[in-house]
């Protein structure tokens, strides 16, 4: 008996799960044939690649030394001050 | 006992775990990083700052478009991460912390500003084309600053320009999901929302994004 072509449309999960490459094979069946879901699943592939291109910015130089001028550092402690018989 | 210290120090990949010395710092996980910070070791601190200064950075900056603000509170985030680190949770990932506070800390800002998603196009609140002009930021501006130039050729990117005029908390959860790469249970766990809620945000700002995208192909 042949199965029953699954007709719903793709959620907004499964588009997610499709653009990452997860989507269930049963699924992907139905995006072969549909159209409306193959033109959804792709404007949202081009939207998830462009966010994943964005530049990662970065702060003025000397970022990591304003920001440590005001850390508090612990006293010392742990392993590499042990004697071996401690460890 | 100081010899037989040296001597750990020296060989110490026996008695410590190569992972465990901050000259493996690069390569170990966020955990045991800080871990070692908790010990006192300074480079473990600066390896922290170093692997998150640009993903932070980068979020506050896309949330307040303010270089110098968004400079500031990356500053005041790192600080209070750092000089809290004995209050964190090694339950959940470190990058969850992290995001969580700088997030907060740029909610605050717009909320304290009025800089919400006052955007490139205008306010969403303005109701008349004049209004909407009037409280345009206007980036192409000759009188603008070096700072403000850069500002302007860093944000002014279709997408970028898109991202902007998304509400804050859309903005937050789409760059945590897209850009950071965060699950919809640790955006959940940042914005300390609930997952339902956090899925609805982030499909409704795509739709907005996309919509944004295709208004300025037309």
């Amino acid at each position: 008996m042949t199965p029953t072509p699954d007709t719903r449309h793709l959620t907004p999960d499964e588009v997610e799960l499709w653009a990452e490459g997860l989507l269930p094979a049963a699924r992907d069946a139905h995006l072969a044939q549909c159209d409306a879901c193959r033109a959804t699943a792709g404007g949202e592939r081009k939207l998830f690649r462009d966010l994943a291109q964005l530049t990662r910015f970065a702060p003025e130089f000397g970022f990591v030394e304003r920001v440590m001028a005001k850390v508090k550092i612990p006293t010392p402690s742990g392993p590499h001050f042990r004697s071996h018989s401690d460890s | 006992m100081l010899e037989v210290a040296k001597v750990v120090e020296v060989r110490g990949e026996d008695a410590i775990g190569a992972k465990d010395r901050p000259g493996h710092l690069t390569g170990a996980s966020d955990q045991d990083v800080v871990e070692w910070a908790k010990r006192g070791h300074e480079a473990a601190f600066r390896e922290l700052v170093r692997r998150y200064e640009r993903p932070v950075f980068s979020l506050l900056y896309r949330m307040v478009r303010d270089r110098g603000l968004a400079e500031d509170l990356a500053q005041e985030t790192f600080i209070k991460v750092l000089n809290g680190l004995g209050s964190y949770n090694p339950q959940f990932r470190f990058s969850s912390w992290i995001f969580k506070i700088a997030n907060n800390a740029a909610i605050d800002q717009l909320r304290k500003r009025e800089l919400d998603t006052l955007s490139l196009d205008g306010s969403p609140h303005a109701t008349t084309p004049e209004a909407m002009r009037a409280t345009a930021l206007q980036l192409g501006d000759k009188r603008e600053t070096p700072l403000q130039e850069l500002e302007a050729r860093e944000l002014g990117g279709a997408i970028e320009r898109a991202i902007a005029r998304l509400r804050p908390e859309y903005r937050s959860c789409i760059l945590l999901r897209h850009v950071e790469g965060h699950s919809y249970e640790e955006i959940a766990r940042i914005l300390e929302l609930p997952l339902g809620t956090v899925k609805t945000y982030i499909h409704r700002a795509r739709n907005e994004l996309r919509g944004y995208l295709a208004d300025r192909k037309e």
